[in-house]
């Protein structure tokens, strides 16, 4: 049976104004896990707490079956895809010296897929780091994560800056790397859309608390969106209704648990982007 | 780490092409002052690369990679050292030269106790610049190396001018390279630990 690629257990963390929680998260081996949380709600530091670039106060973490503050977590890395929100190569370099870098870095570097990728993306060779716009830098970025065998792959904001077509192209390039079973990937998105095309867990960060981190199509299941008057509304029990907001003409819509629902109230489907934004800003009464 | 000093020279090259320029200049001017200011110049390029490596974030890039914390450290020391030996070497192979035509050339001892500066230098002035970052460091950084240039330039220079039977050449000769070794093994480990703390 698969083991976990990634494990938080009670894994906190705390700045001055800042504070991540208690977060307990798993990523089974061969699926895709979306952490989507608004701006500093800890995504980006929870990838560098699992990437161990940050020293935990608490809890324990592991990734690919190896305690990420291990000595041998250093060599593990080997097989791990990273790609942060922006791409940090030193902006005079171009992609031929990038990947002479890259070859005397990874020790499975495969010029050819890299060839391949850069090919595919359209980037120049020639041209230097800082001359490329947002969308080339991620693109190379990406490129540079792909080419050396990793399986997993940690992406930061890896498809923002990308005109729709190219991220669509990037999505399915995602998709295909988790084909092979020992492959495994958490991207952080604040494009909700995205992760619901290609992730198969949903993890949801708000304020550095952990809400949830549940099965994609669990949680399509699980909830939905009602809508209809403000007196409805009010008769649903508080097991049912999560969140609710004028819809205008003295309406109301609200995000609800299915199984709580009772008979002859139409149930439409949620979006994951319904269920985070419910959750976070819904208290609001109708 | 192999890509590391790569991805340092690199960027060096590109950037520095004036800097290092001036390096060699500097080396090959007879007299021993501008031999010292030469190895010391040199001895300033980790400093450059940490600066580089900050302004494009290299540093977050890094940690995701197969690179330990020492490693990351230690490469910049190497770079101090093939630029500073680079230095050295010139200097020392100019004024060998310089001095069969009758210039005032460096001699090869100028050249190895520059060397030895350059080095101890970087060992005392490297670790603050991992814990506080080039940009808080920079002060730091500045006031040593005035001071050190200035200080070592004329001890050098006073002590080759002075008697060779003066108890003090075979002092610094022997002084500066243990001194050199003696702080290289304590600045290592200090920079790593200084740039855990910077980075956690």
């Amino acid at each position: 049976m698969a083991g976990n690629a990634i494990e938080l257990k009670n894994v906190s963390r705390s700045f001055g104004d800042f504070a991540l929680k208690g977060v307990n998260l798993t990523l089974p081996q061969g699926c895709i896990l979306g952490l989507v949380g608004e701006n500093g709600a800890g995504k980006s530091t929870t990838i560098r707490l699992i990437m161990n670039t940050l020293r935990r106060d608490f809890g324990s973490i592991s990734v690919l079956g190896q305690d990420n503050t291990s000595p041998a977590f250093q060599s593990l890395k080997e097989d791990i895809g990273v790609v942060l929100d922006e791409a940090y190569f030193p902006e005079v370099l171009n992609i031929k010296q990038v990947e002479r870098v890259m070859v005397n870095t990874y020790r499975r570097w495969d010029s050819e897929t890299f060839a391949a990728y850069v090919k595919r993306f359209d980037l120049p060779w020639e041209k230097e780091f800082k001359d490329f716009s947002r969308g080339m830098k991620m693109k190379l970025a990406i490129a540079v994560a792909l080419s050396h065998q990793p399986k997993l792959l940690i992406l930061d904001e890896a498809t923002s800056g990308l005109d729709p077509i190219v991220r669509d192209e990037i999505l399915d390039i995602f998709a295909d790397f988790t084909r092979d079973e020992t492959h495994s990937i958490l991207i952080s998105s604040h494009i909700l859309s995205d992760l619901e095309k290609i992730c198969d867990y949903v993890a949801f960060l708000h304020k550095g608390k952990l809400l949830f981190c549940e099965e994609k199509d669990a949680l399509l299941e699980e909830y939905g969106i009602f809508v209809g008057t403000t007196d409805q509304a009010d008769s649903l029990r508080p097991e049912a209704l999560l969140g609710r907001q004028a819809s205008g003409y003295g309406g109301v819509r609200a995000l609800v648990r299915r199984s709580e629902m009772p008979a002859g109230f139409p149930v439409e489907h949620a979006s994951i982007e319904d269920i985070i934004l419910f959750l976070v800003k819904g208290e609001a009464k109708a | 780490m192999k890509g590391l000093l790569l991805k340092d020279l690199y960027v060096l090259t590109r950037q520095m092409r004036v800097f290092l320029l001036f390096i060699v200049v500097f080396s090959v001017i007879p007299g021993s002052n501008m031999t010292v200011f030469a190895v010391v110049y040199a001895a300033m390029m980790p400093y450059t690369a940490l600066a580089y490596d900050e302004r494009s974030h290299w540093e977050q890039m890094a940690g995701m990679m197969p690179y330990s914390t020492r490693q990351i450290v230690v490469s910049k020391y190497i770079l101090g050292w093939i630029f500073t030996v680079c230095a050295a070497v010139v200097a020392a192979v100019a004024g060998v030269i310089e001095t069969r035509f009758g210039l005032n050339g460096s001699s090869p001892l100028i050249a190895g106790l520059s060397l030895c500066v350059g080095i101890i230098m970087m060992d005392i002035t490297l670790p603050p610049m991992f814990r506080l970052g080039v940009e808080k460091g920079r002060m730091f950084f500045i006031i040593l190396m005035v001071l050190a240039a200035c200080s070592s330039a004329t001890l050098v220079s006073g002590i080759v001018e002075s008697s060779a039977t003066s108890t003090l050449v075979p002092l610094m000769t022997l002084a500066l390279p243990v001194g050199a070794i003696v702080l290289t093994a304590i600045s290592i480990p200090l920079s790593v630990k200084c740039y855990e703390k910077h980075l956690s």
